[in-house]
């Protein structure tokens, strides 16, 4: 089975998962060709890497920025609250460096 | 028969009901407002004996001062002229507030009794009886309103989400704005809510905004919002986006609010109402408010809305009482497996079906439920009125 991932917009740094993924699986990516590998497992509907990001990285997907790395991000592996934050309602002492 | 409507073509017709005080409604209520929380059971046991009748009752009393009384009485001002109520019954143990939601009724047209606890002797049963005996004979009188064919520029719409998932952001809400474009070039109006969810997203807003001073008061909103959650030292991950909306793959509250106001389409920004405050004419209107969605929907039934568009990813069984609830999912799971809770699927958007066309079935499909169709909310009684509150009482 063909396993999809969606490109929201141009230059985002994520896709996301139409179906779920295991470590090692080949990802065709929607709107071209492209494809990558997935380094870990991945939920569906969930975001997958589509280059590394080093922490700290603004994430960008659908064309806006949704928060910033958290440690660095492999191509492949999967974003979410483990690597992701908000840049939102964040104490100054601990906002965007 | 409403035929299928070209996707070029804006105006649907849809059959409704024209009130007396100038409003279009898409159903014909007896609506049992109950206006203090010592009458409650006196309202809900007269609701309990007419079937079909609407309970929508504030729990709360008469100490309520500042911002938070002038949204309490907003509210029920607004949900006592709903365009969906054919009949209006008041209830209240106090007769200020009786006589200040009266008021609203004034010029109304439409049938409407009002009834105090001081008149009965303080007797909460032979408060039920009064209210169940006129709110009877009302009932008839509204269930004789005859429906006409309306354009729907007559609609105003609330847009809602709730449990959200990627689904809702990439097809659902998407859809929803592809219909909100619709109804806003027939002459409509929509209202988007839930304030949280424009953070981070508030320049996309603000270049939509029709005067500067709009702009200016979509970021005082944001910027309240946000310092509420930073004073009270709240951490939104796990809030907003919430526990089953982090399951489901949304990491932040950016990424949530970017699919959220999708459902607003590209036209532009009217104004910024307070909660439960009417627009002041047709178009897209953003309304400062609590983003939770039983909250949410009560303020956009006190603004008017006839009808709400709702879209969900896990499944979310909550509708108005007032406004019949549209429930929209693009989560092909979440379709099959809550059959009575789905009123409209769209998940073939996320295999790369065509949003003109998905927009053209919602389109039809808003109009059947304008016409009379039934919501799945309103065939099992899921529909309940929510009363926000923003302060300290007496």
């Amino acid at each position: 089975m063909t396993v999809r991932a969606l490109c929201l917009a141009p230059g985002d740094d994520v896709a996301i998962l139409l179906t779920a993924v295991a470590a090692g699986e080949r990802v065709h990516l929607s709107g071209g060709d492209g494809h990558l590998m997935s380094r870990t497992e991945i939920p569906r509907n969930h975001k997958i890497a589509l280059r590394d990001l080093p922490n700290g990285a603004l994430v960008q997907r659908d064309g806006l920025i949704i928060g910033q790395s958290t440690e660095v991000i492999a191509r492949g592996s999967h974003v979410h609250v483990h690597n992701l934050r908000s840049l939102r309602a964040r104490p100054a002492n601990e906002a965007t460096k | 028969m409403i035929q299928a409507t070209p996707i070029e073509e804006s105006a649907i017709e849809f059959s409704g009901y024209a009130n007396a005080n100038g409003s279009v409604g898409v159903r014909t209520h007896l609506l049992i407002l109950n206006l203090t929380g010592l009458t409650e059971m006196a309202a809900r046991r007269a609701s309990a004996v007419l079937p079909g009748s609407v309970l929508v009752s504030f729990p709360y009393g008469m100490g309520m001062v500042g911002d938070d009384l002038a949204a309490s009485v907003r509210l029920l001002s607004g949900l006592a002229r709903h365009p969906n109520a054919g009949a209006i019954v008041l209830v209240s143990a106090d007769r200020t507030r009786l006589d200040q939601i009266s008021a609203a009724l004034a010029d109304d047209g439409r049938p409407n009794q009002a009834f105090c606890l001081d008149a009965v002797g303080h007797d909460a049963l032979a408060l039920s009886h009064r209210i169940a005996s006129a709110g009877a004979r009302l009932m008839r009188v509204a269930s004789a309103s005859r429906r006409k064919p309306f354009a729907s520029g007559s609609l105003c719409l609330g847009v809602e989400c709730g449990l959200s998932d990627p689904t809702s952001g990439i097809a659902a809400n998407r859809l929803i704005g592809a219909v909100t474009d619709r109804v806003l070039a027939a002459g409509g109006t929509v209202i988007l809510g839930e304030t949280l969810e424009w953070l981070g997203v508030e320049d996309e807003l603000t270049v939509r905004a029709m005067k500067p001073e709009v702009a200016k008061a979509i970021k005082e909103a944001v910027t309240r919002r946000e310092a509420l959650a930073l004073d009270n030292g709240v951490d939104l991950t796990g809030i907003n986006p919430n526990r089953r909306n982090i399951e489901e793959g949304l990491s932040t509250i950016e990424e949530k609010a970017s699919g959220a106001i999708a459902k607003s389409g590209t036209a532009p920004i009217e104004g910024v109402l307070a909660h439960g405050e009417a627009p002041s004419g047709p178009g897209l209107w953003l309304m400062d408010q609590p983003s939770y969605s039983p909250e949410s929907l009560t303020g956009f039934a006190a603004a008017g809305a006839q009808l709400a568009l709702f879209s969900t990813g896990s499944g979310n069984s909550y509708t108005s009482a007032l406004m019949p609830t549209i429930k929209i999912t693009a989560n092909s799971e979440t379709a099959q497996s809550l059959g009575t809770q789905i009123d409209f699927d769209c998940s073939a958007l996320m295999s790369g079906a065509d949003l003109n066309t998905a927009a053209a079935e919602l389109m039809e499909h808003i109009s059947s439920v304008a016409s009379g169709m039934l919501t799945f909310g309103e065939i099992l009684g899921e529909g309940a009125e929510v009363f926000s509150r923003f302060g300290e009482a007496l």
